[in-house]
């Protein structure tokens, strides 16, 4: 059953099966499912247990956590980048899990995580249309190309990484309070910077620098761009509302 | 609603300002700025009259309903709140001309908005979350500011070194915040800090004492932001940004560090060796910075260095419990740094269309370096420049507030500023003047008001922004034991007076031709030692190479796991 709930909550090395089920897809929608459906798998299991899982599993995830940021400083595929993150943060779940968070609570968390990732990986079929492959560090200077992708690529990398106020950020405060030791508390932390890091170099990568010659591109047109921007406004104030209370 | 409620709109104006102007620009085009310093003036009026509110003896918390969002109304919040409601609404009045050319104008001034905005959410937090959410987001501002320009990879790769720094800093203070609720149950300042006064002896993880363990964490986080040593080497290096962005962070976001430290002051007065650790790392930092200054031929890197240095002395205060000092420092750092910010592209401009300095002895002096040969006798000069400055000091804190030199801490700033008069007076002798009597007078009558109405002005920033008696609790909580203060006295002044007689040593040893094979050497050393100065002590160097050596092993990793 722990190896189940591992492979949904991924812990490594399980966490494979993922990754590789996301590099295999190349239709935007069956990736969206994926990402947003994935880790309830894993809640909808974890609740079939007696008990609270071992603590020795918080270690474990943690440490799958911070492996996954870690990775993605250079990872310049976009589609694995997005994985990589989901895996990072979804991993983190467990810690809660152990402390006997209950499921609703594990589904809304679950879901703060992924509802931007899926954005995100809209945006880069977006730009794998747009440029035949969606990767940072090889076309760069977009946002002078194409500003409406950029903006909303960016605030979507933004809400990704657990950008306050983004349900991320406050999903990433409920673990820590419910982390078992200062140092679960600190690899959890290191994680969050990663994910940081890792946003502000595909960020670097993909929207600064000179423009590049090459043919023209459309940009995203004005109605998708207020939709995309509404609803990372939205997850801002639906996030707010269902895991803003931290008492 | 109260009065009070009115601290809202603080944060508000800035806000709804960003958003208009993402709004109404298509319509407005680049008038729509407009907006923005109308709310910047509204915002200066609002915090205003909150702070005659305050005088009037009103203050307290308003709280959206929830766990967390309240802004506190305290002398502190207001009086920052107040200082950047100014310095915003000149950095945006000056970049409505300054900026006008720059592509991505408007979001510019969406950017400087949302910034201003987190930074009276900062220093008007009432609790911890919110606190932290301010804490964090002034981060991802600053580093879309700093890289405003889009094509600039310079301008990112610094705002980058930024950006990490101050996530870096950004984990202490979320690990305390994390700590003190799970110690009190609480996210509420008011009633983390009354919980703190009734159980300073409480412990947490590990049964180290909970203040101990919160103050080190807080000092951490304020360090990463205030540019202390080994975490400063962001702030000479972000001058790629647009100048009034260097304004914003010279003067108000830099200090972010000293702020946080006296907003947990009812923490750091329980604590007993955190505030030793500040002094400390202070002293070093303004030590370095100081010297890193003079050694840069970069004008910008020079007022970056500059600012480190007066960061250093700003933590240096906050360890010798001069907390409310410490605040008035930022508060008067910021706006000459401000001004020297804001006048360098006059200066810039002014230097191109009229090249050709004349090169004079002032030239000599202030451009090269080179000191002007001493005028007085060498007697008169040591006695006046080490009697003037302490009966300066000792005579204005004697008529002024005497019961100051019952305060270590106190005292130990009265040194550093004894010191700093005789380096005034020493540099003083050494100008080019026709009438050096008038010269030297003016500078002791400057220095003379400058102590007057800095110990005016600490004595009224101690009755402004704590309870009566709370100063000298935190001087007494930053005072170590007699016996260890004469001892680090005494090591100072052998090491001070071994440094005196090396040089001497090594200066008469020049002078012996016999001895010229070792005179070279030492003249290898001291270039070697100045081009040490002058890499920044290859700081910047060893970050980037580590950098390099993370990713690679990040790759590696990636290469090995390629399957998953």
């Amino acid at each position: 059953m722990i190896v189940g709930i591992g492979l949904f909550l991924p812990l490594f090395p399980f966490s494979v099966v993922l990754d590789r089920l996301l590099a295999v897809l190349a239709h935007p929608l069956p990736r969206v499912v994926l990402i947003l459906g994935w880790p309830h798998a894993g809640i909808l299991l974890a609740a079939q247990l007696d008990g609270p899982p071992p603590a020795w599993l918080a270690w474990w995830s943690v440490t799958t956590g911070l492996v996954y940021g870690f990775r993605m400083l250079t990872m310049r595929d976009l589609n694995r980048w997005v994985s990589f993150l989901g895996t990072s943060q979804w991993t983190l779940l467990w810690v809660e899990l152990i402390a006997g968070v209950d499921a609703t609570t594990l589904h809304t968390h679950a879901l703060a995580f992924s509802l931007p990732l899926a954005l995100a990986s809209l945006e880069c079929t977006a730009l794998d249309r747009r440029f035949g492959a969606a990767y940072s560090h090889v076309y760069g200077g977009l946002a002078s190309v194409l500003p409406r992708l950029s903006a909303v690529f960016a605030v979507t990398v933004l809400a990704a990484v657990a950008t306050p106020l983004w349900a991320g950020f406050l999903v990433l405060l409920h673990i820590l309070l419910a982390a078992p030791s200062t140092w679960a508390m600190a690899t959890v932390l290191l994680s969050s910077l990663l994910w940081s890091w890792a946003g502000v170099r595909v960020l670097q990568g993909l929207l600064v620098g000179p423009v590049e010659d090459g043919e023209p591109v459309n940009d995203l047109s004005r109605s998708v761009t207020v939709a995309a921007l509404f609803a990372l406004a939205a997850l801002m104030a639906g996030g707010l509302l269902l895991t803003g209370d931290l008492a | 609603m109260s009065a009070l409620d009115l601290v809202l709109l603080l944060p508000t104006l800035p806000l709804v300002s960003a958003l208009s102007m993402l709004l109404l620009s298509r319509q407005w085009g680049r008038a729509v700025v407009r907006i923005s310093t109308t709310a910047a003036a509204a915002a200066v009026a609002v915090a205003a009259v909150l702070m005659w509110l305050k005088l009037s003896g009103r203050e307290g918390v308003v709280a959206i309903d929830g766990s967390w969002g309240s802004l506190l109304v305290d002398p502190l919040g207001l009086l920052m709140a107040a200082v950047i409601a100014v310095i915003s609404f000149v950095v945006r009045v000056y970049s409505v001309r300054y900026m006008i050319e720059e592509p991505g104008y408007v979001r510019f001034f969406v950017l400087l908005d949302l910034m201003v905005a987190a930074l009276f959410v900062m220093v008007l937090a009432g609790d911890l979350v919110t606190l932290l959410v301010a804490w964090h987001v002034i981060g991802i501002a600053l580093y879309f500011l700093l890289g405003h320009d889009m094509r600039s990879v310079a301008a990112h790769r610094y705002g980058f070194w930024t950006f990490l720094t101050y996530r870096l800093g950004d984990l202490p203070l979320v690990l305390a915040a994390v700590l003190l609720h799970r110690a009190f149950d609480s996210w509420s300042l008011p009633t983390i800090f009354r919980l703190v006064r009734e159980q300073p002896e409480m412990t947490t993880v590990g049964g180290l004492p909970l203040v101990e363990v919160v103050g080190l964490l807080v000092a951490l986080a304020a360090f990463a932001r205030s540019a202390q040593i080994l975490l400063h080497t962001w702030l000479p290096y972000t001058m790629e940004g647009p100048t009034p962005v260097s304004v914003l962070m010279h003067a108000g976001i830099v200090n972010a560090g000293g702020f946080v430290i006296n907003r947990f002051a009812p923490v750091f007065v329980y604590t007993d060796w955190v505030l030793h650790l500040v002094f400390v790392v202070g002293l070093v930092t303004a030590l370095t910075g100081s010297v890193l200054m003079l050694t840069q031929n970069d004008v910008k890197k020079q007022l970056g260095y500059s600012t480190m240095g007066q960061m250093g002395f700003m933590t240096m205060q906050c360890g010798v419990g001069a907390f409310t000092l410490a605040i008035y420092h930022l508060i008067a750092h910021g706006l000459f740094k401000g001004t020297l910010f804001l006048g360098s592209g006059g200066v810039i401009k002014e230097a191109r269309d009229h090249d050709g300095v004349p090169k004079d002895s002032m030239y000599t002096f202030v451009i090269e370096k080179q000191p002007q040969s001493p005028r007085y006798a060498r007697i008169v000069m040591a006695m006046s420049t080490i009697l003037v400055p302490l009966a300066v000091l000792g005579i204005v804190h004697v008529a002024v507030a005497p019961d100051v030199f019952e305060q270590q801490g106190a005292v130990v700033l009265l040194f550093f500023g004894w010191v700093t008069g005789a380096q005034l007076l020493l540099t003083a002798y050494r100008l080019p003047t026709r009438r050096p009597v008038h010269l030297v007078s003016v500078i002791v009558l400057s220095f003379t008001a400058v102590v007057v109405f800095y110990t005016l002005i600490s004595h009224a920033f101690a009755e402004f922004l704590y309870p009566k008696g709370f100063q000298a609790q935190l001087y007494e909580a930053a005072r170590i034991e007699a016996s260890t203060l004469a001892v680090l006295i005494a090591v100072a002044a052998v090491v001070a007076l071994a440094a005196v007689a090396v040089s001497g040593w090594a200066g008469l040893r020049d002078r012996n031709p016999e001895r010229q094979s070792r005179a070279n050497l030492q003249r290898q050393w001291r270039a070697t030692g100045y081009g040490v100065l002058m890499r920044e002590l290859y700081l910047a160097e060893l970050y980037v190479a580590s950098n390099r050596g993370l990713l690679a092993v990040s790759a590696r990793l990636n290469t090995w796991l390629r399957w998953g």
